[in-house]
């Protein structure tokens, strides 16, 4: 198994501060510490050789730089490649995770970063990079060297890990279903037992934070103002003609309003799981109201209405799915020089 | 008159006119006077019965393990009402390369010897307060109901699938995949509209288990437990158990004593009551739904039992509604919950809940009331976040819930192979793919999963 290693040029005995500007540059063998890692690798892995870079110029000017450290680091042919450890170095830590990174892009080959779990790099990059946890200064070099050594065997061996907290490295983001010993419910009371008796307990749900979206300002003209109604109701033409999903919604549809006044009940039915339809089964328009929007419009109340409405459906909508669908449905409207939009929400 | 149960009942109603009776009120007969006290003595004896296999046909009875079913008495009990036309009695074992469509409720059936207050009290029985004397309960066995709807119907009030998959990769994630079940496949008849069918569905079956579990008296138990949980604290923490159901309306909806509780404030209950069936689920939503074998046994409820008089005193049940319409239903739920566990003077709050994203509000709601009253919280929570798990795991938190227990990530998929036997149809309901096909479908497509993934220790983690 050949591994490829990269350091600063601190760590590849280059300098400080004052050689942050040094060049890429490679080196066969380890360097630093390296040297402890490839003991660490126990013959069954050699560190083929070693790429190094000054910080500041991976942090400055990514774009040129990178590409020519990933050319170096395919010189060697490595089977896996490893960073660091940067612990809580800034730099450092964002010129591991971006070298990481593009050698998944351009090689293809498995990466190991190591590095602070608050180094800024770590938010930016987990979810790409593999990243070990490590101490903030250099005190915790050889646990860190440690860990690395241990998952880069298993990297290059192909191996599929486990859970981030069994393996030990940071998560990357996605939560997989796993078997406890006891059911969900005896562990709530252990965490209920623990907090009662003033005990350490450690929640098994990180709190997720929402991207907060602040309203738009008003429409300053509605007069002059070019209308589109979309919504998540699952409104569809009976029949269900593209199949939208009822949950989960794969998809977002438009449907033509040319001619119509109004939405003739019949002609449309409901395609989504989460609200009692009834009412709009009776007159569509309650969901998605051509009828009023055409008579502000004919009353000078509003400018004009796009003839066409866009759907899809929002029950059990997954976050990141809805989000693309909302932002193909903004730039699809932007096209149609769309400057409002009346939301309806379910 | 003496009071009127189980399969004594099926013969004499089997004669008598009742089946030309228009919809049916109360489905009980009179009430003996009894020598039990109705309260006060919150003592409950249930009797488990384990069964292993079930079999059709032959003298009903219960004997070793193995229950037989007289499918002419079964028969009987669930068309004496004419809005039921047809039945089917099928049996799924675990293990069967089965696949068993449009489940509606499982229920477990349990059986009062004594009387005068029956199982599935509102139901069976007046709606009198149940959880003391005898219940006798067939471990591991479940009646299911499996139907479509007479009528269509659009939007939440069509009913979600209900897919239990017997063996395979899905059966880990299935409620009731463990158990041996009686599906009892039926056909609507005279139904004036389908919450008139759903309601004639309920009562057939828990006629059904009912008559079922009476069949284990007079045979040893496999065991009992005792549970009673009266007397003094004896300065142990005091822990109450907030268990959120849902009600949104018709095929969305929870019964307590007979009753569906949209229009309930939350309201106290001692555990037994839910032993002895005091809440019947009738929440069709495929994968979120708490069908009444977890209510009558959930793991929450287990937990707390098993712990009351050692490391804590389980002070009472909470019972909740989840699925207000709106902010200020669902802020006055919450605080009616901190309300009343203070009343209860408890120490600490364990909180559950049933289904989904609108829910989900009203429980975060009822854990931060609870916090600001001083009642320490931990919950149990199922998680979303997409198929590989990256998108936030909850719908909508408050900063107060410190202490949240996973039941596992609901929005991964499964690859399910094709089975020999589809039961309740010969397509998904809404999937549109043949029944005994190969499926690839998130896990909450599956019955019940949540509440299965809790009892069965699911748990996602961070990889």
């Amino acid at each position: 198994m050949r591994i490829v290693h990269y350091l600063n040029q601190f760590f590849a005995g280059i300098g400080g501060e004052d050689r942050a500007e040094t060049p890429p540059g490679a080196r066969a063998g380890a360097v630093g510490p390296g040297r402890a890692l490839q003991q660490l690798l126990a013959g069954e892995a050699e560190i083929a050789g070693t790429v190094f870079c000054g910080d500041g110029l991976v942090a400055d000017g990514p774009d040129a730089v990178v590409p020519e450290i990933v050319a170096l680091i395919g010189r060697f042919a490595p089977d896996v490649v490893v960073a660091g450890p940067a612990f809580d170095a800034g730099r450092y830590g964002l010129a591991c995770a971006r070298v990481c990174a593009a050698v998944i892009e351009r090689l293809g080959i498995p990466v190991l970063a190591a590095m602070a779990p608050d180094n800024a790099a770590v938010e930016i990059y987990r979810r790409e990079v593999l990243i070990v946890p490590t101490t903030v200064t250099a005190l915790g070099m050889k646990a860190a060297l440690a860990a690395m050594a241990r998952l880069a065997l298993r990297l290059g061996r192909d191996e599929t890990l486990g859970p981030a907290a069994v393996e030990g490295y940071l998560p990357r983001g996605r939560r997989m279903n796993a078997r406890a010993p006891a059911p969900a419910s005896e562990r709530a009371l252990e965490l209920l037992l623990a907090r009662l008796d003033g005990r350490p307990f450690t929640s098994e749900v990180p709190l997720p934070r929402y991207e907060r979206i602040p309203p738009p300002p008003p429409v300053a003209d509605p007069a002059r103002m070019r209308l589109a109604l979309v919504t998540e109701c699952g409104l569809v033409p009976s029949g269900n003609p593209d199949r939208l999903e009822w949950v989960r919604a794969s998809k977002w549809l438009t449907y033509s309003l040319d001619g119509k006044q109004n939405l003739a009940r019949g002609d449309y039915e409901v395609a989504h799981g989460g609200y009692d339809a009834a009412f709009a089964v009776e007159d569509p328009d309650r969901l998605v109201p051509v009828d009023a929007v055409r008579e502000l419009v004919r009353r000078g109340e509003i400018g004009e209405v796009l003839d066409a409405y866009y759907v899809t459906c929002g029950n059990h909508g997954i976050l990141s799915q809805m989000a693309t669908h909302a932002r193909e449905i903004a730039a699809d409207l932007r096209r149609q020089h769309v400057d409002s939009v009346l939301l309806v929400a379910t | 008159m003496p009071a009127i149960r189980g399969e004594e009942a099926a013969t004499k109603r089997l004669k008598g006119p009742a089946h030309r009776r228009p919809a049916v009120v109360a489905d009980y007969g009179e009430v003996g006077e009894s020598p039990v006290r109705l309260w006060g003595t919150v003592h409950l004896e249930l009797a488990s019965f384990p069964v292993r296999r079930a079999r059709l046909g032959g003298r009903a009875g219960y004997d070793g393990g193995v229950l037989t079913i007289d499918a002419d008495v079964v028969r009987g009990l669930v068309l004496r009402d004419p809005r039921i036309a047809e039945v089917r009695l099928e049996l799924a074992h675990p293990g069967d390369s089965a696949r068993v469509l449009r489940a509606l409720d499982a229920i477990e059936p349990l059986h009062k010897p004594e009387g005068p207050v029956r199982a599935f009290p509102g139901f069976l029985g007046p709606p009198h307060t149940a959880g003391h004397g005898q219940t006798h309960r067939l471990d591991g066995f479940t009646v299911v109901q499996v139907t479509e709807f007479p009528f269509p119907a659009s939007g939440v009030q069509a009913f979600e699938e209900g897919v239990i998959e017997m063996s395979g990769p899905g059966a880990a994630y299935s409620g009731c995949a463990d158990r041996v079940n009686l599906l009892l496949v039926l056909t609507p008849g005279r139904a004036a509209s389908n919450v008139d069918y759903d309601d004639a569905v309920r009562r057939a079956a828990l006629r059904v288990a009912d008559h079922l579990a009476a069949l284990t008296v007079g045979h040893p138990a496999g065991h009992v437990e005792i549970f009673d949980h009266g007397g003094d604290d004896g300065g142990r923490r005091r822990v109450v158990w907030v268990h959120q159901v849902r009600a949104q309306g018709p095929m969305v909806q929870s019964f307590l004593y007979g009753h569906e509780i949209s229009g309930m404030l939350p309201t106290v209950l001692d555990p037994n009551e839910l032993l002895d069936g005091a809440l019947v689920g009738a929440n069709y939503k495929t994968g979120s739904k708490t069908p009444t074998c977890i209510h009558t046994r959930h793991p929450s409820l287990l937990a707390l039992a098993a712990r009351h008089g050692r490391e804590l005193h389980f002070a009472g049940v909470i019972v909740s509604r989840g699925h207000h319409e709106n902010e200020f239903l669902k802020e006055r739920s919450a605080h009616f919950v901190a309300k009343l566990a203070t009343l209860l003077r408890a120490d600490g709050a364990l909180c559950t809940y049933e289904a989904t994203g609108n829910t989900h509000v009203d429980f975060m709601l009822t854990v931060q009331a609870l916090e600001r009253a001083g009642i320490p919280t931990a919950s149990v929570v199922h998680e979303y976040g997409g198929p590989l798990g990256e998108d936030p795991p909850l719908v909508d938190v408050v900063p107060e819930a410190v202490a949240l227990a996973s039941s596992g990530g609901i929005d991964r998929r499964l690859t399910l192979p094709a089975v020999e036997r589809a039961i309740g149809g010969d397509h998904l309901a809404h999937r549109g793919e043949p029944a005994r096909g190969p499926l690839d479908l998130p896990i909450q497509e599956l019955y019940a999963a949540t509440a299965a993934m809790n009892a069965r220790g699911v748990v996602a983690v961070e990889y």
